[in-house]
């Protein structure tokens, strides 16, 4: 350490080393003479001064990071003589680097999971099993909260929560809709993060007499209450109970989901049957457990519990990632990130060829640094210094394009929901990637090109003036990277092909229904304040006529989820043919309006919808799943619900199916519509029909809402396209850059053949020529081109057809009706990349066939 | 180790640490004095030696070497060394 530090000091004095060295030396020889009195024998004694004070010299100089030095400076000499070279290589790899931070900064922002909980991992969610037949649904008995927590020791902290929405009003502001957690205390205890202002919930808070008790989040805080300290103590009243404002969580926290709000769950609440059903029960496996220990133990608790018979698993022990969509789709994120890396390895076969090629013409400078002494690893890293060089500042410029991109994806991204860990912005791990990829792709496409050029024969290429680094085995590296790069693009190709082929299907599905001009709102109604059906029926049906009577709107009605948007799933039993029941089984259905099917224009094929509660309409799918092949008109079915002596309800009209599932849409489900006055919800979903482009009305829509209940807002006001639009953007997103991604790597690949054909026909004009003037026709020289051009073509569709089948499996997740080995797709993965070849062959063989043979012989 | 154990006795420039070899060994050592700038310099660098220029006793600019307390230890340890080593010797040539 001090050495280095003496170093330093030296060489910012150089100069004054240099003439200590010299008095050193000069009072030395002074001294000597003085004792013999002869200068000739002095300096004899003495000895080669000169070498003496260039080894002190040498003591003191950081020779290795000199060298460094020395190399850098002639790297950047190197690349600045030749700019078109340079230039070429900058912007390939510009775009190859960027892109690839671009993705990683995405994935890996998208993959962190940072929801404030420690090993996030070993998190677990207990689901109900599909093993409970013939057990009254309604009461969840092997969900039971108490009886799980008491007795399983293989989940620790075992919490239950609930996630809902809430009505807020308080003398402050205007009523608001938050996201509300209610969660026991042992889910608070794996929380990370602690309330930056106030306290946090203990087991205290769950005690029956306990006041009421609410957290906020940073969010709420801001907005509410303006991020002032004394909101603590303030009473903030939910769902018309009031609450307590005891604390604040810093911003970010949010699990286990992004709420607004945290309550605690009482003993009383986990009695609520109501709560029951959305519960939610996880914790995290103890020390050494593994998933399969804790389902089967977990399993054997919630199986005692119940009385009845148990055909298969009671409750699922998943991992609690799973519930996160981000995490399901990680094949997908995943892939993409094979996509880019692809792009940059054709981008490093293309500099790797653009140096070959220049190697060519350095073979001789080479040389001569080897005859006059430099050491090959010396050459060597030389040449790496360069190629690393060029890759950096390919990496900055890389930087900037990652910067843009990020943005565009965040921009485009931006409708989407997302988790708020998800932050698509350079950030530390971005940068270290960056520079990482960066002086990674220099070495490894300035590899190839060095050892070629190190591996130089100084004699024959000192004397024949450069051609010594194009021997044949220089040709077939090559080409071997232009097979490669067509390899990697064919991978590029299946997977976009994939992708596009999936998302024009997913476009060109049939709705059944007409989305335009269509207005929808999300209405959500306090249990506290409508606690009957006859409360919530009343409230819609002034809802309905408020919003009727509004100029411009032709229809309105209600329907418990939209289009694209999912489905309830009811305990329910269905008649089979011969007017027996079935057995109770899960059934698929939307509570719907009876003006429902007139507002959307969905197509009734027979029968007709209901006016009141007086039957149900199933879709088709539905009518051929129970009663193929017969008249599914006046056969009965009924959905439990959690009640008993629901009643048998008679099909009285079967609609088109609509698409309802979100992730599959071409997947058709047998649905049923129950009569909303059957089933009254609380949360509904508002459809209108307009006369006028439904934007216009939205203001009047949410003055509507409240007139009729001040404290009640309205919510995700928007036009049904726009809505479909965002339940297709995961598809359109990854569509667009995958198809971005192969566009470049075709370019790329494209422009790497290219260049090899052509350069290998300027190679050999001499040799072209004597063909021809030995007889050889232009229809010879030409196919003798391109079968060479195309030899690299196939290869590469050889070698990476098994690579794309195996690599395209990661994105069946994100393909809708497309199978990942779809054979259309990769016969136009064929087609495009034989055509572009040919292309690529093509036109240095036109060239090669207007070798005019005499110039070519004198050629040289 | 000769070096360190000439600047034990005082501080001295180059030419001074060649005569006094010279001179204590009657003769025998004689060092090539160019050769003893770079060790020297390689000491002063290691931190076994400080330098500092000084008048000397002949008006002129000359470089003093004196030893630091990490030389003196080296010294220490260096001769410790040697001595085990020239007993080591004396008795393998002593053994009959």
């Amino acid at each position: 350490m001090n050495k280095f530090v003496k170093r330093l000091r030296a060489l910012w004095r150089r100069g004054q080393l240099d003439r200590d060295l010299e008095d050193e030396m000069a009072f030395h020889l002074a001294m000597n003479e003085k004792q013999s009195g002869d200068s000739t024998a002095a300096q004899r004694r003495l000895g080669n001064t000169t070498a003496f004070k260039e080894s002190c010299r040498d003591l003191w100089a950081f020779t290795r990071i000199e060298a460094w030095w020395q190399d850098i400076r002639y790297a950047l000499r190197t690349l600045r003589n030749s700019p078109l070279v340079t230039a070429t290589a900058l912007v390939a790899l510009a775009l190859g680097i960027g892109a690839n931070t671009t993705v990683f900064t995405i994935v890996s922002s998208a993959l962190r999971f940072d929801m404030g909980v420690d090993h996030v991992e070993r998190l677990v969610a207990l689901h109900p099993g599909e093993g409970l037949e013939n057990v009254d649904p309604r009461s969840q008995p092997s969900m039971d909260f108490a009886n799980l927590r008491s007795q399983v020791k293989t989940v620790e902290n075992l919490a239950a929560y609930r996630f809902s929405a809430v009505n807020v009003s308080d003398s402050r502001a205007l009523p608001e809709r938050y996201w509300r957690v209610q969660m026991t205390a042992s889910g608070w205890a794996l929380v990370r993060p602690k309330p930056i202002v106030g306290r946090g919930f203990g087991p205290d808070d769950e005690r029956a007499d306990a006041t009421p008790a609410v957290l906020l989040s940073h969010r709420a805080w801001e907005r509410r209450y303006g991020g002032d300290p004394s909101a603590v103590g303030k009473v903030m009243r939910i769902d018309d109970v009031d609450h307590v404002v005891v604390g604040v969580m810093p911003a970010g926290a949010q699990f286990p989901e992004d709420a607004d709000l945290w309550t605690p769950m009482t003993a009383k609440d986990l009695m609520n049957p109501e709560f029951r059903r959305a519960l939610l029960i996880f914790g995290r496996l103890a020390d050494g457990v593994t998933l399969a220990a804790a389902q089967s133990e977990v399993d054997g608790v919630a199986r005692r519990a119940i009385p009845g018979k148990v055909t298969g698993p009671a409750v699922s022990v998943r991992p609690l990632l799973e519930m996160i969509g981000v995490y399901e789709a990680r094949a997908m994120l995943y892939a993409m990130m094979f996509a880019v890396g692809f792009v940059l390895l054709i981008v490093c076969g293309d500099v790797a060829n653009l140096l070959l090629g220049r190697a060519a013409a350095r073979a001789r400078e080479i040389s001569i640094r080897i005859a006059i002494g430099a050491g090959r690893v010396r050459i060597i890293r030389q040449l790496l210094v360069e190629s690393v060089m060029l890759s950096t500042a390919g990496g900055v410029a890389g930087g900037l394009v990652a910067v843009g991109g990020l943005r565009w994806f965040e921009n485009m991204t931006a409708q989407g929901r997302r988790p708020s860990w998800i932050q698509f912005t350079m950030d530390a791990r971005g940068f270290a990637y960056l520079a990482a990829i960066s002086i990674g792709a220099g070495i490894l496409f300035g590899l190839a090109p060095a050892l070629q050029l190190a591996r130089v024969d100084v004699n024959s290429s000192v004397k024949d003036g450069g051609r010594g680094a194009e021997g044949p085995r220089s040709r077939r590296l090559a080409g071997l990277l232009v097979g490669f790069q067509m390899a990697l693009c064919v991978v590029l190709l299946a997977a976009s092909g994939l992708m596009i082929h999936s998302t024009v299907k997913l476009y060109n599905a049939p709705l059944a229904i007409d989305p335009a001009n269509v207005l929808t709102m999300r209405v959500d109604l306090p249990e506290t304040k409508y606690a009957t059906p006859d409360r919530v029926s009343e409230f819609y049906r002034g809802l309905e006529a408020t919003l009727g009577s509004l100029p411009g709107v032709t229809h309105v009605s209600l329907t418990s989820h939209l289009p694209l948007s999912g489905w309830d799933d009811f305990r329910g039993q269905v008649e089979n043919a011969a007017g027996k029941p079935g057995n109770m089984g899960e059934l698929s259905g939307l509570v719907v309006d009876a003006n429902y099917f007139g507002t959307l224009g969905v197509r009734l094929r027979h029968g007709q919808a209901f006016q009141k509660a007086e039957g149900v309409v199933v879709n088709e799918s539905f009518a051929a799943k129970f009663w193929p092949g017969q008249d599914p008109l006046g056969k009965r079915l009924r959905a439990a619900d959690g009640r008993d002596g629901q009643p048998w309800m008679t099909v009285i009209g079967v609609a088109t199916d609509v698409q309802q599932n979100r992730l599959s849409p071409l997947e058709r489900t047998p649905l049923f519509y129950l009569p909303y006055d059957a089933e009254p919800q609380r949360t509904v979903y508002v459809l209108a029909r307009t006369a006028v482009p439904p934007g216009n009305l939205v203001e009047a829509f949410r003055r509507a809402v409240q007139n009729l209940d001040q404290n009640l807002p309205a919510q995700d006001v928007m036009s049904l396209e726009n809505h479909i639009a965002q339940q297709r953007l995961d598809s359109a997103v990854f569509g667009k850059l995958f198809a971005f991604f192969a566009a470049i790597a075709l370019l790329l690949a494209w422009v790497g053949l290219y260049a090899v054909v052509a350069h290998g026909v300027s190679q050999r004009t001499q040799e072209i020529g004597i063909r021809m003037a030995l007889g050889g026709t232009r229809r010879d020289i030409f196919t003798l081109v391109v079968k060479q051009g195309m030899r690299q073509v196939l290869g590469g569709f050889a070698v990476g057809l098994p690579l794309a089948l195996v690599v395209t499996r990661g994105l069946s997740h994100g393909l809708v009706g497309v199978s990942p080995s779809d054979p259309a797709t990769y016969a136009s993965v064929a087609v495009v990349l034989g055509f572009a070849g040919l292309l690529g062959c093509a036109i240095p063989a036109r060239r090669a066939i207007r070798i005019d043979p005499l110039a070519a012989l004198r050629h040289e | 180790m000769l070096i360190l154990k000439t600047l034990a006795r005082a501080p001295m420039h180059g030419w001074g640490v060649a005569q006094s070899i010279q001179q204590t060994s009657e003769e025998v050592l004689r060092v090539e004095e160019g050769s003893l700038y770079p060790a020297l310099h390689r000491m002063e660098l290691d931190g076994l030696i400080d330098a500092e220029w000084g008048q000397s006793e002949n008006k002129r600019r000359a470089k003093y070497y004196r030893l630091t307390n990490r030389g003196r230890k080296a010294l220490a340890e260096e001769a410790d060394h040697w001595r085990q080593l020239a007993q080591a010797i004396a008795r393998v040539m002593e053994a009959v």
